[in-house]
């Protein structure tokens, strides 16, 4: 199964996302969670601490456009992802913010 | 006064933005109140003709360029766009739908009008800005018009990361003063905490209120309820705090 959340701001999607995922992995599926959200908050509804959400966001930062750093998807998650609670693989796919005045 | 105010999806952005917006033209000042998200928000917060006017701008009045995507085309100027392309809200308020283009899809679109209104030359007018949730655009030129930012946040643990994330970006750009509303409070035990955190003023504290939920499910503004609110007067609270500090600035 591959499944997709989205909806307006604020209305629940990264709980919803989140709460998903762990059930999938509890049920005994084999999950990954991927964050595509530019604000990527994800790793919190899934368990991880703050800190270690910031540090995947960071880390997905530090690739830039990411082309030459994984050129595959199971490359991206295994070099740059990390396993939450329960079991969950995760990784933040989107492009982050970054400052850019003007 | 010319404030914009960011935060995380849900955190009541366009409720404070909205409410600020009927506050001060209550007051007698002269209102431009931008809609700079893509999604509807403001209109609805604002009560401008039932949520219905975001439609956004004509698209006649822009062009796409060169390695620029969408801007507006050089003869338009901002005066110009609120005299004839604004909206007509409540209270003597002009409402302009500054995050779109409609027709348009492509990423470049929605920046097309970001910088028209930092040259709207009329002091006397007040500029109150609902910039796009999260951290995409808020400081990407968005809030050039603005010379306060509020940071909306909840109380919350996603909340307060993406307001660091904001407040790394509002580093790049300093010309801007900041300040944090806390929204949704139910205690504040936490909230001393995460402005010390921050290391940002606290400009307001609007406490959890049912009328605001109440509002939003009705698509009304809130400063039109016929019940007083504890949000409300918190909200108040806050645009006679900056009302003060800018006298004092001047």
């Amino acid at each position: 199964m591959k499944l997709a959340v989205v909806g307006k701001g604020g209305v629940g999607k990264t709980t919803i996302a989140g709460v998903v995922a762990r059930s999938f992995a509890q049920a005994g599926r084999d999950v990954v969670a991927l964050d595509c959200d530019t604000n990527p908050n994800l790793g919190l509804a899934l368990g991880l601490s703050p800190e270690e959400t910031a540090r995947l966001a960071s880390i997905r930062e530090s690739l830039g456009d990411g082309g030459d750093h994984a050129p595959t998807p199971a490359e991206i998650l295994e070099r740059f992802g990390a396993t939450g609670p329960g079991g969950v693989r995760l990784a933040v796919v989107s492009r982050i913010d970054r400052p850019n005045p003007g | 006064m010319r404030i914009a105010f960011a935060g995380k999806g849900g955190s009541g952005k366009s409720v404070i933005a909205g409410t600020v917006a009927r506050l001060l033209a209550r007051q007698g000042c002269k209102v431009l109140a931008l809609d700079v998200d893509t999604l509807p928000g403001l209109s609805f917060s604002i009560g401008v003709g039932g949520g219905s006017s975001d439609a956004g701008l004509p698209a006649e009045l822009a062009e796409e360029r060169e390695g620029q995507g969408w801007v507006l085309r050089e003869e338009v100027s901002a005066e110009e766009l609120v005299d004839r392309h604004a909206s007509d809200g409540p209270d003597g308020i002009r409402f302009l739908q500054l995050g779109k283009l409609p027709g348009h899809v492509s990423p470049g679109a929605v920046v097309a009008f970001r910088h028209v209104v930092k040259g709207f030359c009329r002091p006397e007018w007040s500029i109150v800005g609902d910039l796009a949730a999260g951290t995409r655009q808020a400081f990407s030129g968005w809030a050039a018009f603005a010379t306060r930012v509020a940071l909306v946040i909840e109380p919350t643990a996603a909340s307060r990361l993406t307001a660091k994330r904001l407040r790394g970006m509002a580093d790049a750009t300093p010309n801007s003063a900041l300040g944090l509303v806390f929204n949704k409070v139910r205690e504040s035990r936490a909230i001393e905490e995460m402005a010390a955190e921050l290391e940002l003023p606290v400009w307001a504290q609007v406490p959890y209120d049912e009328r605001v939920a109440k509002a939003e499910r009705e698509g009304r503004a809130l400063v039109d309820d016929a019940e007083a609110s504890p949000a409300l007067a918190a909200i108040d609270g806050l645009v006679q705090h900056l009302l003060a500090e800018d006298l004092e600035a001047v």
